[in-house]
């Protein structure tokens, strides 16, 4: 077990650079995951961490020790790929024993250390086959043992579970919280998948065109976004967006004159804005009310899509970047063309600047 | 997998046959004319189809068993054809495996370092290679010559020499093995190095096992060119009982006399390892290797 400390990581390929300056701490047993949009660099960190991509400036340090010219092998990680990875030619058992037959493991430790991941995994009826005869669920599987068999110090997962059907994923998730509650061992995680992050993170790292946007706990990053991108990157449906201008400021609030002309106060700390300056109101979806009376906005119903458990409203407001997405009960009766009026609850309403950067949300419970 | 067919599909089926048997048959034409001037009585490139008489007298001569002539008198086997078929044999296997071994640490450098003037190199090995090599051959003797100086078993008149200049037609090779190893996904090795291999390790236990195939392709292709070339072993390969058998039956041919009979059995002897060495190399060309690996 040990930590993972990043100071100031870098990489170019050639000349250009996809990391820009990387800080980061992860603690020793944390569950910590990469998200971001694809090419934000959130890859590349984690093969940087893992050695198979050199550093071009910075620290990386693993347990304490400086690992920067350290090769993969001795750093005491484990990777699972995206691709599986497998070796075609040899067996499960195999698979798994290959990073203990090149320590030189006795046969009798590697049997029992295949035989235990097997266990965790439940896939001890597979061990004698190859990969080609399984199927996508349990190569990740035997993907997941060979990395335990190897009792890491540290756990690097690439997008693991993006090549797998929904069903299989959700379950495959629930085993990859379950494996981290019992081994206990630092994990670093990269998706792409928004939803995964918020389930299997202690912490979330927010990645953008390959600098970090914001590190924090699922439900910090859910209710207090640093900045535009962190707000619309997390939560599904996305949160809309709607410009409008400071028409007053104050210490737990503030009131936003939208394109149409109407007022909507929102519970922030806005003592640093300035009236008159052009702000982003952000309100997701589901934080919508139906009662017509007091900071609403409106706008022409265009669809409804009706999912079951909820009904999905697409109205176009005039100042909104794209369409409002509001989330109603599954029993709405709206129809396309309607002129429908919103609510946006004061407490729920985010303010982001002209620069993008959020102002402190009131603190309301 | 029923598919419904068209009521024309039967001739068509027919008709695909015919002309198959017939291309087989233009084929196998010059080989069936070969056999049966070997089994003819007498040197001659022309005669019956069917033979009416069946002879051994080229066979035996050939695997060097005297025979007993229509006039009476004994004839002696006037040339070692089972040495120099040995002697295609160890030079062709030796520079097989030699060039096999080249190649393929070659390809890997190609196919996953990192170093510069890499895409020029391998182009100019290609282009290199384009170059006949029967244009080369005073600039090889030259070389052979000069080396013999040095390192006698490498000179002129040796195997050691005609092996090292086979050798040297490794280009072809390294295009093949690079391109199937760019097929091969990279994470697999990466997947092995995180296990703890070193680089060569990964080369050796992940990397080869899944390239077995093309190696076997490879090698069978290094091996036929090495028992059927001519120009370059003539040149090197002076003495009679260092020839190897593309040379050596040359010797039937005379100016004043062309033993056609005995050269046709010589000439089916070489293609004797040859197959031999196919159906060998078969069991391991095996498809489907690299399934299963990674999602498809």
């Amino acid at each position: 077990m040990s930590d993972v400390v990043l100071r100031g990581i870098r990489k170019s390929f050639g000349d250009i650079e996809t990391l820009h300056g990387i800080d980061l701490d992860i603690k020793d047993g944390e569950f910590v995951v990469f998200v971001g949009p694809s090419g934000c660099g959130k890859s590349t960190l984690l093969r940087t961490i893992a050695g198979l991509e050199d550093i071009t400036s910075g620290d990386l340090h693993i347990g304490g020790e400086r690992c920067n010219d350290t090769p993969p092998a001795k750093r005491g990680v484990a990777m699972v790929f995206q691709s599986y990875a497998l070796y075609p030619h040899m067996t499960v058992a195999e698979n798994m024993a290959f990073g203990l037959k090149l320590a030189g493991v006795s046969k009798e430790e590697m049997k029992q250390a295949v035989d235990r991941a097997a266990r965790i995994l439940q896939i001890e009826h597979l061990l004698e086959r190859k990969p080609k005869a399984l199927s996508g669920g349990q190569r990740q599987r035997v993907a997941i043992g060979r990395a335990i068999v190897r009792k890491p110090n540290v756990f690097l997962f690439d997008e693991p579970l993006s090549n797998l059907d929904a069903a299989l994923r959700v379950q495959m998730r629930i085993e990859i919280t379950k494996l981290h509650r019992e081994l206990n061992t630092t994990m670093v995680y990269v998706t792409h998948d928004q939803v995964e992050a918020m389930t299997l993170a202690d912490r979330i790292v927010v990645l953008n065109a390959g600098n970090v946007e914001q590190v924090g706990s699922p439900l910090e990053l859910y209710h207090h976004p640093r900045n535009l991108f962190v707000a619309g990157f997390i939560g599904s449906p996305k949160m809309n967006f709607v410009e409008g201008k400071l028409a007053a400021i104050g210490a737990n609030h503030a009131t936003v004159q939208l394109a149409d002309g109407s007022m909507v106060t929102a519970a922030v700390d806005a003592s640093a804005g300035q009236v008159g300056g052009k702000v982003t109101l952000g309100i997701r979806p589901e934080h919508f009310e139906f009662s017509a009376s007091g900071n609403t906005i409106s706008g022409q119903l265009i669809a409804v899509e009706h999912l079951g458990e909820a009904t999905i409203c697409y109205l176009q407001v005039p100042g909104a970047s794209e369409h409002l997405v509001v989330r109603a009960d599954a029993e709405h009766e709206a129809k396309p063309g309607e002129t429908l009026s919103v609510r946006l609850p004061e407490t729920r309403c985010y303010l982001f600047n002209e620069a993008g950067l959020a102002f402190q949300r009131v603190k309301n419970s | 997998m029923a598919v419904v067919l068209d009521k024309s599909h039967r001739w068509r089926v027919v008709a695909a046959h015919l002309g198959l048997i017939c291309f087989i048959a233009l084929i196998m034409f010059p080989f069936l004319m070969i056999l049966l001037i070997s089994l003819r009585p007498g040197n001659f490139s022309t005669g019956d189809l069917i033979p009416s008489q069946i002879s051994l007298e080229h066979w035996k001569l050939v695997l060097g068993i005297p025979y007993q002539a229509a006039d009476g008198r004994l004839v002696e086997p006037e040339f070692p054809v089972l040495l120099w078929l040995w002697n295609s044999i160890k030079v062709a296997a030796l520079s097989g495996l030699i060039g096999l071994l080249l190649s393929t640490t070659c390809a890997y450098a190609f196919a996953r370092m990192r170093f510069a003037f890499k895409a020029q190199l391998i182009n100019s090995l290609m282009l290199v290679q384009m170059f006949p090599t029967v244009l080369a051959l005073v600039a090889i003797y030259a070389i052979f010559d000069q080396i013999g100086g040095y390192v006698p078993w490498l000179g002129l008149d040796t195997h050691g020499g005609l092996i090292l200049a086979y050798t040297g037609g490794i280009a072809l090779h390294i295009w093949t093995i690079k391109g199937y190893f760019d097929t091969i996904p990279v994470e697999i090795e990466e997947a092995a190095k995180v296990d703890g291999a070193t680089p060569f390790q990964a080369f050796r236990y992940v990397l080869l096992p899944m390239a077995v195939p093309i190696l076997m392709v490879v090698f069978l292709l290094a091996f036929i060119q090495g028992v059927n070339e001519y120009p370059i072993a003539s040149v090197l390969l002076k003495q009679q009982d260092q020839l190897t058998i593309a040379v050596g039956i040359k010797m039937f041919l005379y100016e004043q006399k062309y033993f056609w009979g005995d050269f046709a059995a010589a000439a089916i002897l070489s293609g004797l390892p040859i197959s031999i060495v196919f159906l060998l190399a078969q069991r391991w060309m095996t498809s489907g290797l690299t399934a299963g690996g990674v999602k498809g």
